[in-house]
């Protein structure tokens, strides 16, 4: 059974590229045998970077990807079409808990990098130094991470938008400002045609700028592939593939590499790590920053279907944040559905609405758990009564900013809540609200794998070797000792690269050993 | 099981030539179990219950659309929605249905608040994602395609 001779198709499924115009020139057909010298799993912020600087270092890199190649400009963003193509279970996934939080993952080449909002902050130091205390991670050099974040924002372009923020955006900043609260511009990886404005930018995902330098330093790339196990043989790591989407009778190959990188991502990572047999301190720490969410109707048509607000508000950061979401049709009914009996004739003016959220950093943890005879793992996460306070605090801020920002009303997203459309509604909203009425969800998941050098906490070694392992390294947001605080995609890129130069240093390409560092 | 060797990379190493890897049998299993004869009767009557004026071949859009995505849902929860379908739609048989099924509308228990909340969710997301001038009871707004 050797699929090797059918090449990539055009339109997804084994092998696709998802309606790119070129196909990418590292990408390979399947075949049911591979070698290389470093297999990279999974191709996003950590992924990518991973491939892109071990490639450039000499490896012999081959990168797998579950999802397909779906160039940016084949999608609406945010759409529903784009979370059949390129979210894991079409956007729809959940950690079970009291409320279950509902997440997503990016599944596709550049992962999570080709879906989000693009908005990019730098790594927050103090957090970091915080991870070297607690976590003892050795060799890590804030000045180095620091210069790394340099390269990247250089290589991914990040930038301000050019002339005004969208209206949507400009209702943060009025707010905050009323307010006299803290608030930014938050800069994002895009590029601007000249004369363009805040909704023309490309965004500088992982399939435009780390993928193609991978590809260009000799990297090759699996895309529609799945990694089901790892298995140590001797000086090779096997990984055990199938290929297509998983619904039926895929064909299965099998990948030997000398080193492997898992970048899947916090929930799949430490699911392929428990499915290969390595438990220990793998998933049990999962952290997320839960987030609830209102929508705020206004006089003018302010919505922008296809992009997201820019400004954040930080007042009361790191533990709250407030900020603003993709606002189509269909997610504003999404947005009002909890108390539909009341919210319902709102939906016809949602070209004067914009969806909003407060963001937490939580002290609960979540779990992941590879089951056996289950193709994808469990995932739960409990809520504190602390993130719970915060969770209802931080609703209603958010509904006063509204307010303060010129807000006709404001459309809660919780079961039992009331229109507010003054100070007075504030205080009857809070008293309503509960978080387990509350559609709670996220979409920065960290930690299932910690790095650092602390027995009892950490799976993994400070640049990200499994423990008990010589030849398994874990290179993504799965590493994060906790979540930062702030949207981790770039702290993620930047210890990937550190983990990943670090790697280069120590050993040499098709070598079965490590170099010496003494 | 048979070992042999082979080149990886520049150098030379060892693996096994082994059959396909294990299927994770029972998520597939309940990925073959088509959603639609446990979830559509009650889904349908949700939606009609809230968007009364809904043309039918729009609601049928939007349940054909929830029966997919619920067939494509990770393992854990496609098993959890077959239990609590199996039992909502156990649930129909019961006289006064159309009782049962505003109760269960409203219901805020745990797994079936949840089960409720995800259908509409998914149902809500299609109509007015493919068709944004639909009007609060289901009806196609001015301008709208029917």
């Amino acid at each position: 059974m050797s699929p090797s001779s059918r090449p990539p198709s055009s339109t997804g499924g084994t092998g696709g590229t998802g309606g790119s115009a070129a196909r990418p020139s590292g990408l390979i057909p399947h075949d049911a045998h591979l070698r290389c010298d470093v297999l990279v799993i999974g191709s996003g912020a950590g992924g990518a970077t991973t491939a892109a600087e071990l490639a450039e270092a000499g490896f012999d890199v081959l990168v797998v990807e579950e999802g397909p190649w779906v160039d940016q400009d084949a999608v609406v963003p945010f759409s529903l079409e784009q979370m059949d193509r390129q979210y894991r279970s079409g956007g729809v996934t959940v950690a079970l808990g009291m409320p279950s939080i509902a997440y997503t993952e990016g599944r596709c080449a550049g992962g999570g990098t080709e879906v989000n909002s693009g908005l990019y902050f730098r790594p927050p130091l103090d957090v970091v130094e915080q991870w070297r205390h607690d976590f003892r991670i050795d060799g890590l050099d804030l000045d180095e991470l620091g210069a790394i974040a340099d390269e990247v924002e250089r290589t991914i372009h990040v930038t301000t938008v050019p002339g005004s923020p969208t209206p949507a955006s400009e209702i943060l900043r009025r707010g905050a400002a009323a307010l006299g609260w803290r608030h930014s511009e938050i800069p994002r990886w895009m590029r601007y045609p000249p004369g363009g404005d805040a909704v023309t930018g490309r965004r500088q995902s992982m399939t435009r700028t780390y993928l193609p330098r991978a590809f260009a330093a000799g990297a090759r790339m699996l895309v529609d592939t799945r990694v089901d196990r790892l298995t140590t043989m001797g000086s090779v790591v096997n990984a055990d593939v199938t290929y297509g989407d998983g619904t039926g009778r895929t064909p299965a190959g099998l990948i030997a590499a000398r080193h492997v990188f898992v970048c899947g991502g916090a929930i799949q990572t430490p699911a392929l790590l428990q499915r290969s047999g390595m438990r220990r301190h793998i998933g049990a720490t999962l952290a997320v920053h839960p987030t609830v969410k209102l929508t705020a109707a206004f006089d003018d048509e302010i919505n922008v279907p296809d992009d997201v607000p820019v400004h954040q508000v930080k007042e009361f950061a790191p533990d709250l944040s407030f900020g603003g979401s993709a606002s189509h049709a269909g997610l504003v009914a999404l947005a009002l559905s909890d108390e539909w009996g009341t919210f319902a004739a709102a939906i016809e003016q949602w070209r004067r609405m914009s969806i909003y959220y407060a963001a937490i950093t939580s002290e609960g943890r979540g779990r992941v758990v590879a089951l056996p005879g289950l193709r994808d793992p469990l995932v739960t996460y409990h809520l504190t009564g602390r993130d719970r306070h915060l969770l209802r605090s931080g609703l209603a801020r958010l509904a006063l900013l509204m307010l303060e920002s010129g807000a006709n009303e404001v459309y809660p997203s919780f079961r039992g809540a009331p229109v507010v459309r003054n100070r007075r509604d504030l205080a009857t909203m809070q008293h309503r609200f509960r978080a387990s009425r509350a559609g709670v969800m996220t979409v920065h998941l960290c930690s299932t794998v910690p790095l650092g050098e602390h027995g009892g906490r950490c799976g993994a070694d400070s640049f990200g070797q499994v423990g008990g392992t010589e030849r398994i390294f874990v290179n993504d947001a799965s590493l994060l000792p906790t979540a930062p605080g702030v949207n981790p995609q770039a702290t993620v890129m930047a210890f990937a690269i550190r983990n990943a130069r670090h790697f280069a240093d120590t050993h040499r390409p098709g070598s079965t050993a490590p170099r010496s560092t003494t | 099981m048979v070992a042999v060797t082979a080149p990886v990379g520049r150098g030379a190493c060892r693996f096994r030539d082994q059959p396909a890897p294990e299927r994770y049998d029972l998520g597939l299993l309940m990925r073959s179990v088509p959603s639609a004869p446990l979830v559509g009767p009650f889904a349908e009557r949700l939606l009609v219950l809230d968007f009364p004026a809904l043309p039918p071949e729009r609601r049928r859009a939007a349940i054909e659309f929830t029966f997919r995505r619920i067939d494509g849902l990770p393992s854990v929860m496609r098993l959890g929605v077959t239990i609590i379908a199996a039992l909502v739609r156990a649930a129909l048989v019961l006289p006064r249905r159309d009782l049962v099924v505003r109760g269960l509308a409203a219901t805020t228990l745990p797994l079936l608040g949840e089960y409720v909340r995800l259908l509409r969710s998914l149902g809500y997301a299609y109509v007015f994602e493919t068709w944004p001038d639909t009007r609060a009871d289901g009806s196609s707004g001015a301008g709208s395609a029917p």
